[in-house]
């Protein structure tokens, strides 16, 4: 869900931006500091971000009917890590914002502290703490994508509340999420499974990707390299 | 599904000429002056202007253009309707007789505000997006000493999205045409083989790209051949004109920030 241009008031707009930039530039120095030891990371850096935009132009498969879009996030994060992914994300906003209308300029900084920030940090806690109580690699990334996904409604829903909070702010958070809560949760289960089979199969097929970015072990590795 | 005529209308519209700086200036301004408004009666008219210079002066097709513009609408068209019904605490002006649902005073006028707002937003944000070509706008990006790594990223991601897209859609219509989304898990299953087969591909891609960069002496930076468009170039009467644009919408602002219908 991004929040429309012109959805937000002034002073909103701004605290969210003075908020994520921050982030965001952490996110940058690190990338310089990855590329500057690697180079080749640049252009896959630069390919992973587009790969992001163009999952999050898919029409997601929904049951109730309604087509969404998956939110990319929880994958990129899981594959790079929060910093790196809040970077790539705020790119892919201004792309989506510019090429498909979707989201907007003013409203750019609260979208990128929802889809850039709290969906791919959420995301990235959940999977590391089900690595760390040895739970399934496969869980892992359905919470993690599932997770990241409601909880980047959940914070878009207190953005808007808090933009307009009529009568109160919790009448009006009650109101947003009684909407989204119909459409989302749906929608976070959907992104979660299909990221999970997205995952399944880059591990099935290319499992050295997946190591050099240190997402799964080696151990896992010779364990799926023994099932093939 | 896929959409990319938006971005060959930026490279083919009357208004390509005219510095670009200039225009991302004008589009910004505006789009701020809607943002500070607390009447709906501004941001309508910057809608109208907008909408105006988009068809008539860069010459867009009025039918691309409404089309464009029914996303929004009608997503502020639905806010508009739900704001009135549920965000107001003021006198009724409209009951409805059935669940107590009322149009509300305060509501209603909350909900043309931001109707309006998203609206001039949005034709802004149009102007921008149909008016000046990507790569034009990265240049603008160093301007505003925005890192050099977040460009070159940007701008190697815009060359790779097209590339992707047009994969993806080839991967949809193969698995399509074979019933692979006929019912809801298969949907799943091949949506799970495109997404993951995309990645790979892209994968490839990036390594492959690297390679080709460095051959080509690829130090580490990309270099763009236009350098940033001095502001002098747009022409005295332009930038009066702009100044005094945005002088009598600011004082629009003032002269209505009193004004609502009810």
């Amino acid at each position: 869900m991004h929040i429309m241009e012109g959805f937000l008031p002034w002073e909103w707009c701004l605290l969210w931006y003075v908020i994520s930039l921050p982030v965001v530039a952490y996110g940058v120095l690190q990338i310089k500091k990855i590329t500057e030891k690697n180079p080749e990371s640049k252009p896959l850096l630069a390919v992973s971000g587009a790969f992001v935009f163009v999952l999050s132009s898919l029409k997601l498969p929904s049951v109730t009917g309604s087509c969404s879009h998956p939110t990319g996030t929880g994958l990129g994060s899981v594959l790079f890590g929060p910093a790196v992914a809040s970077v790539l994300g705020a790119i892919v906003l201004v792309f989506q914002a510019l090429l498909l209308a979707h989201g907007g300029l003013s409203t750019l900084g609260a979208n990128i502290f929802s889809m850039g920030i709290i969906g791919p940090l959420v995301a990235w806690l959940v999977y590391k703490g089900v690595q760390r109580v040895n739970g399934s690699t496969l869980l892992g990334v359905f919470l993690a994508a599932a997770l990241a996904n409601l909880m980047t409604y959940v914070t878009t829903a207190i953005q808007l509340s808090l933009a307009f909070p009529v009568p109160s702010f919790g009448v009006a958070f009650n109101n947003f999420m009684l909407i989204f809560a119909v459409t989302q949760i749906p929608l976070a289960i959907a992104e979660g499974l299909l990221t999970v089979v997205i995952f399944d199969y880059i591990m099935k097929l290319r499992p050295d990707i997946l190591e050099n970015l240190k997402v799964i072990g080696t151990k896992m590795k010779e364990k799926v390299g023994a099932v093939m | 599904m896929f959409n990319n005529t938006l971005d060959s209308y930026a490279h083919y519209n009357n208004l390509k000429n005219i510095n670009t700086f200039f225009k991302v200036i004008f589009a910004i301004t505006t789009m701020l002056v809607s943002l500070i408004s607390s009447s709906p009666v501004v941001p309508l008219l910057i809608a109208l202007v907008m909408s105006f210079l988009i068809v008539s002066q860069a010459k867009i097709p009025w039918k691309f253009y409404l089309k464009f513009l029914a996303l929004p609408f009608f997503f502020g068209l639905i806010t508009f309707i739900f704001m009135a019904f549920f965000f107001g605490v003021g006198a009724h002006i409209l009951d409805l007789g059935i669940f107590n649902l009322a149009v509300t005073e305060d509501g209603f006028n909350l909900g043309l505000l931001t109707f309006s707002r998203i609206l001039a937003g949005f034709t802004c944000m149009a102007f921008l997006a149909l008016t000046i070509p990507m790569t034009e706008l990265f240049s603008e990006l160093e301007r505003l000493k925005i890192p050099q790594i977040v460009v070159e990223l940007a701008m190697l991601m815009y060359r790779y999205i097209f590339i992707f897209l047009d994969e993806a859609i080839n991967m949809y219509h193969a698995q399509e045409t074979r019933l692979g989304y006929s019912s809801l898990p298969k949907s799943f299953k091949s949506m799970g083989m495109l997404g993951s087969n995309l990645f790979i591909r892209t994968w490839i891609r990036g390594e492959q790209a690297h390679i080709a960069m460095e051959s080509r002496c690829y130090t580490g930076s990309l270099k763009t051949s236009k350098s940033p468009e001095s502001l002098k170039n747009a022409g005295k009467r332009n930038l009066i004109l702009l100044v005094l644009f945005e002088l009598v919408l600011l004082f629009g602002v003032y002269l209505t920030s009193n004004f609502s219908f009810f």
